[in-house]
């Protein structure tokens, strides 16, 4: 081979190089347009659309939106959802940076261990959970014949189970190992160097909070608290089965709309309203660092 | 010295302890010898576990969730893989739109992904079965394995490729002997985490799902019929299979990062991209 023909093949190779990569994706990006894409596109339209049982017709119309803007029951769910969605992303928050905070700075063997009970907690089943609670919350349940049986109480307490409260904590319990993870990551970057030095110029736990981290994880801390707050707020299976009438959410209304009441344009409207309320709340969330100016903290 | 974290672990005990006594008493409750789901705890017996493994429904519930999990680890191996490639190799313009189309189901709740996939195979005349399962899985899983697998690509030396390239290893060549062979830990993980995501899904799933119910339909009907130890049977049974994916998937990624780590590096926090 000829030196001219080496660099022409070379020269092919890398232009190769150039196109190859993006064409890798073509398959995957082929399914995602097809199969994800459409679906939003298609639900979208829908909202517009004119109901019909179980179906939709043409007009076009805005009736799906304001029916779902102006239906009392929608205002009480989506206050219900707002208050069990805010409840458990502060509790998720809250709970999640002092764990996470443990993993990033204590020493030995055990950091692994904990890393790998909090991750793998995430993969107990989410119909799990939800049970779970129902068996230690539920009036004949665990926490009621314990404190039964050491005499504590005489008669069950009824307020654990069919409730808010009931929804919240069963919601902490299946998104604090994501909590836990988005701020372990943000911890990752705080050197303990930082945190020594804190302590030596005298700062005690509650100054070094105050003062040093919680400044430096603010933006990971609100990004898991929207996190959390998201995936609750439209949660439609835990309160079906731990929520009784108190702790009804928006999305078992939204669920209802496909299934058992056949009205699409209200279901996708309304959803659809809740995800410009999810968004807005991100954009909220970013102003206010940038404002608080935490959106950009140099580490070095 | 070293930060003080007395308060810390306290805390992180009893969030250990909230995330795994109702799931410890879950277990214990399918080995009851009477039907009863609160205390005091009677006696062993493995009379629900026979209970369960002869129900027919359990069996093919079982067998579609297997049959779901194992379609959808494939098909997220071959399409993530080549999409990680493309996304980590190219320096094309279209990177940003295209990690934002992998991404977003990541940032989407399971309600709203279900909703529009239900709404798009009704519109588009797909009947609902096990195959339309098998796709909504595909999409939600995708964003997770792209994730570990655009990571382990990302920490790879580029000279181990460029010194195979000087010495005439084509593409091929390279892919299979240099960085194969860096990365694929780290790829059976991500598969793993695939197929216990899918083995355990029920958001999307219930709005996809055809006359064929997978493992978390079956228990979501079974909670809505009856309360006995039934349920704790096929929930541990569940929680078992997605319990032992997840320790294969992070004994993988932590041989990755012993590999990869110097002796001075944080192993804890290597392993954390999985």
């Amino acid at each position: 081979m000829s030196a001219a023909e080496n660099e022409a093949t070379q020269a092919a190779r890398a232009r190769g190089l150039q196109l190859g990569p993006v064409l890798l994706t073509l398959p995957a990006t082929a399914a995602m347009l097809v199969f994800f894409v459409a679906p939003i596109a298609i639900f979208v339209v829908y909202s517009f659309l004119t109901a019909q049982l179980y179906d939709v017709s043409r007009p076009f119309t805005l009736d799906a939106y304001s029916a779902a803007l102006n239906s009392d029951l929608n205002r009480t769910l989506a206050r219900n959802s707002i208050e069990i969605g805010l409840l458990s992303a502060i509790f998720s928050v809250a709970l999640a940076l002092p764990v996470a905070y443990w993993l990033r700075y204590a020493t030995g063997r055990w950091r692994m261990v904990v890393l790998f009970l909090i991750t793998a907690s995430m993969f107990a089943s989410y119909l799990v959970r939800i049970y779970a609670w129902r068996t230690m919350l539920g009036e004949h349940g665990v926490v009621n014949s314990a404190l039964e049986s050491l005499g504590i109480i005489d008669q069950p307490l009824g307020f654990l189970i069919f409730n808010r409260f009931a929804v919240t904590v069963a919601l902490v319990h299946i998104f604090l190992p994501y909590a836990v993870l988005v701020l372990f990551a943000g911890f990752q970057p705080i050197r303990p160097g930082l945190l020594e030095a804190a302590q030596d110029l005298g700062a005690g736990a509650y100054v070094r909070w105050r003062r040093v981290i919680l400044p430096l994880v603010a933006a990971p801390a609100l990004s898991a608290f929207l996190f959390v707050f998201v995936l609750s707020a439209s949660d439609y299976v835990t309160p079906q089965f731990v929520g009784g009438s108190s702790g009804v959410m928006l999305g078992v209304q939204v669920q209802a709309n496909f299934t058992t009441v056949g009205n699409y344009p209200l279901g996708a409207a309304t959803s659809l309203l809740m995800l410009a309320a999810f968004v807005t709340l991100y954009f909220a969330i970013r102003f206010g660092l940038r404002l608080a100016k935490l959106d950009r903290v140099r580490f070095s | 010295m070293t930060v003080r974290s007395r308060g810390a672990l306290a805390i992180t005990i009893a969030a250990l302890l909230f995330l795994y006594v109702p799931l410890a008493v879950v277990v214990l409750f399918s080995f009851h010898e009477t039907g009863s789901l609160s205390l005091p705890f009677t006696g062993f017996s493995l009379r629900w576990y026979r209970f369960v493994l002869s129900d027919p429904g359990f069996r093919s519930a079982l067998e579609n969730s297997l049959f779901v999990a194992a379609w959808t680890s494939v098909i997220t191996l071959l399409l993530g893989t080549l999409a990680s490639f493309g996304l980590a190799r190219t320096r094309s313009r279209l990177r940003g739109p295209l990690a934002l189309l992998f991404f977003l189901p990541i940032t989407l709740p399971g309600l709203f992904i279900g909703l529009s996939m239900l709404v798009f195979f009704v519109r588009v005349n797909i009947d609902l079965s096990l195959t339309t399962v098998i796709i909504a899985h595909c999409v939600y899983v995708f964003p997770y394995f792209l994730l570990i697998a655009i990571a382990a690509l990302e920490r790879l030396d580029p000279a181990l490729e460029e010194a195979a390239a000087d010495l005439g290893a084509n593409g091929w060549l390279r892919f299979w002997r240099v960085t194969m062979p860096q990365i694929w830990p780290l790829l059976v993980g991500a598969t793993c985490l695939a197929f216990a995501l899918s083995f355990d899904e029920f958001v999307i799933t219930f709005f996809v799902i055809g006359p064929d119910g997978t493992l978390p339909l079956y228990i979501w009907s079974q909670l809505r019929r009856t309360v006995d130890p039934s349920i704790n049977v096929v929930s541990t049974l569940l929680m078992t299979v997605t319990l032992v994916l997840w320790l294969v998937a992070f004994l993988f990624a932590l041989r990755a990062a012993r590999r990869k780590a110097a002796s001075g590096d944080d192993l804890v926090a290597e392993v954390v991209p999985l």
